[in-house]
């Protein structure tokens, strides 16, 4: 009887600290989107994992520059369609809050039909 | 209790120095709040500009970066050119931000700004330089540093925002701070200098107060002890009084005209050496004195004998003397009995001239000699003219007194109606003097205006 009261427990504290992760997210499976980063550099780079994605705005210069050949550099208003999001996953010193990262499916230019991670800020919702 | 005269000045003095220093400090007080809220206002503005120079720093940067996708996608030497005019910009500009910084002493948001530099100057090595070679050429390795330098510029441009941002916001903090500080301060001044005001208000007050009982004691003093002329029947009487004591209306001169019977009139003038209050006093005794014993003697040398044995013996002051003219005019002769006991200024003017009164004794109080007594004939429009040494001892600018002949001439000079020559005298001494007298001033004058009734 313990040992289930403690399962429910833990179930209902995992759930506490993940629904809300998830319900946070801005995106969500299925949107079609287009990547698109500031003004002032708008390519986007798309990475293999989430975790590396993280790294990258948490690392120095020196480490992110290590970490360039995991990524991609996509021209901006490349397509993408939404495969999940992990809502405030990327944390950096120069963000004010952190940021979602984003799994996608590039649908359009030379990397089409590859699966990446992309941060939040970078993708944007495609009007219908 | 009352304060005395050099307690008042004390007081005074102190309660106006303390409102004086009181006033210094609060503008003191103000002068240095509004040297700080200058200073930084300056290091505000300087600051704010800085944030300004830095927005154009990174559009420099920006200009640099398109510049060269310009030149790598076309190949034209333009593009080449506004690259080089961009970072030449961009140098500029992070050289003048990083002396702002260094001189407003922003260490951290200094050292961010030599990231910066150092990452721009990396980027030119790393990115710009091969695209510079190799124009037209799709590096996809170099973009991806492009995109990495980018992001870090842009990261410490914000870390850099931030901290100005932070320094400016503290900046008016402060501001607000000196500025609540500054006007607790000077309201504390102002409630200060308030009750000091009000302390010396009431100090004043008290004062005043003081002041205005002993003005009103001297008044009435000052009335017992002024010289009095009774009107004398035939006869017209002028008087004139100044003292040199200007602020009061006694002094050591004295006369009298008092009617000791229906045709005896006391006639007399005197000066006491000295001046002022204490001398006034002894007016008041003399004058007394004289008017008690002519009750009992009308022979003016026994008046003076008595009054000089009483007067040493009273007054017990050795320094102190008196110089007098006592006259006795009989209203239905007028035959005029006197004796001056040293007094030098009795003048009689009559249709022949001036004529001044012989002595008849020394001063009182300093000798006990017999007095003698003379006697003149009155007639119609003839002038007694008494005054004290104020008259013929007042000066010139060039020192020079006027004496008993300038004075002779003056009575000769004068309209010949007692109240009238009286002033006269007074007016023509006050001239001479400058307007200022060094000696009090009593003129006494009886102009006889008609027969006498027995003739």
């Amino acid at each position: 009887m313990r040992k289930v009261a403690l399962a429910l427990v833990l179930v209902l504290a995992w759930l506490s600290m993940s629904v809300p992760a998830l319900s946070d997210c801005r995106l969500h499976r299925g949107q079609r989107v287009v990547l698109y980063s500031t003004t002032d550099d708008p390519s986007v780079l798309i990475w293999d994992s989430r975790a590396r994605l993280r790294e990258y705005h948490a690392a120095s210069f020196d480490e992110a520059q290590a970490m360039l050949p995991h990524a991609l550099l996509v021209a901006p208003g490349t397509h993408a369609v939404v495969l999940s999001c992990v809502a405030n996953f990327v944390e950096s010193p120069i963000f004010q809050r952190p940021d979602d990262a984003v799994g996608v499916v590039i649908t359009s230019g030379a990397q089409r039909g590859i699966t990446r991670w992309v941060l939040g800020s970078d993708v944007r919702l495609m009007s219908h | 209790m009352k304060n005395t005269p050099l307690a008042r000045v004390s007081g005074t003095i102190l309660l106006t120095a303390f409102l004086v220093l009181t006033l210094v400090f609060a503008v003191q007080g103000s002068f240095e709040t509004r040297a700080q809220i200058t200073n930084t206002f300056d290091r505000q503005s300087q600051i704010q500009q800085a944030q300004i120079d830095l927005e154009e720093l990174l559009r420099l940067q920006i200009d640099e970066e398109n510049s060269l996708r310009g030149y790598s996608l076309t190949r034209d030497p333009f593009y080449a050119g506004q690259y080089r005019q961009a970072a030449a910009g961009y140098d500029a500009k992070e050289s003048a931000i990083r002396r702002t910084l260094r001189e407003q002493r922003l260490i951290g948001a200094e050292q961010l700004l030599g990231t910066y530099a150092h990452l721009q100057s990396e980027w030119r090595k790393d990115v710009a330089a091969p695209l510079l070679r190799h124009p037209g050429e799709r590096l996809d390795e170099l973009d991806k540093r492009n995109k990495l330098f980018s992001d870090y510029e842009t990261g410490t441009v914000a870390a850099i925002r931030q901290a100005l941002a932070g320094t400016d916001a503290a900046l008016v903090r402060s501001t607000q701070l000196q500025l609540d500080r500054s006007s607790y301060v000077r309201a504390a001044w102002v409630l200060v200098f308030g009750l000091l005001a009000i302390l010396f208000n009431t100090y004043r007050s008290r004062l005043n107060r003081e002041l205005e009982e002993e003005r009103t004691i001297s008044e009435i003093l000052q009335r017992a002890f002024r010289s009095e002329s009774m009107p004398l029947p035939h006869c017209e009487v002028g008087s004139a009084y100044v003292s040199a004591t200007t602020h009061l209306a006694v002094g050591g001169d004295v006369f009298d005209v008092y009617r000791l019977s229906d045709t005896l009139a006391l006639v007399l003038i005197a000066d006491i050496s000295g001046k002022g209050v204490d001398a006034a006093v002894l007016t008041a005794f003399i004058k007394f004195m004289i008017r008690a014993i002519a009750l009992r003697k009308s022979e003016p040398s026994e008046i003076l004998d008595e009054f000089n044995g009483a007067f040493a013996k009273a007054v017990g002051n050795p320094y102190l003397f008196v110089s007098m003219f006592v006259g006795v005019l009989d209203t239905s002769t007028f035959l005029l009995r006197y004796g001056s006991a040293g007094h030098d200024c009795a003048f009689v003017r009559t249709r022949d001239g001036v004529a001044r009164l012989s002595i008849t004794g020394p001063v009182l109080g300093v000798m006990e000699e017999p007095f003698g007594s003379e006697a003149i004939e009155l007639h119609k429009g003839d002038i007694l003219v008494l005054a004290t040494d104020g008259l013929t001892e007042v000066r010139n600018r060039a020192g020079v007194q006027l004496s008993e002949r300038g004075a002779m001439e003056l009575i000769e000079r004068a309209t010949p109606h007692a109240q009238a020559l009286a002033d006269e005298l007074v007016a023509q001494a006050r001239a001479r003097g400058g307007n200022r007298l060094r000696d009090d001033l009593a003129v006494l004058t009886i102009r006889v205006d008609g027969d006498p009734p027995d003739a």
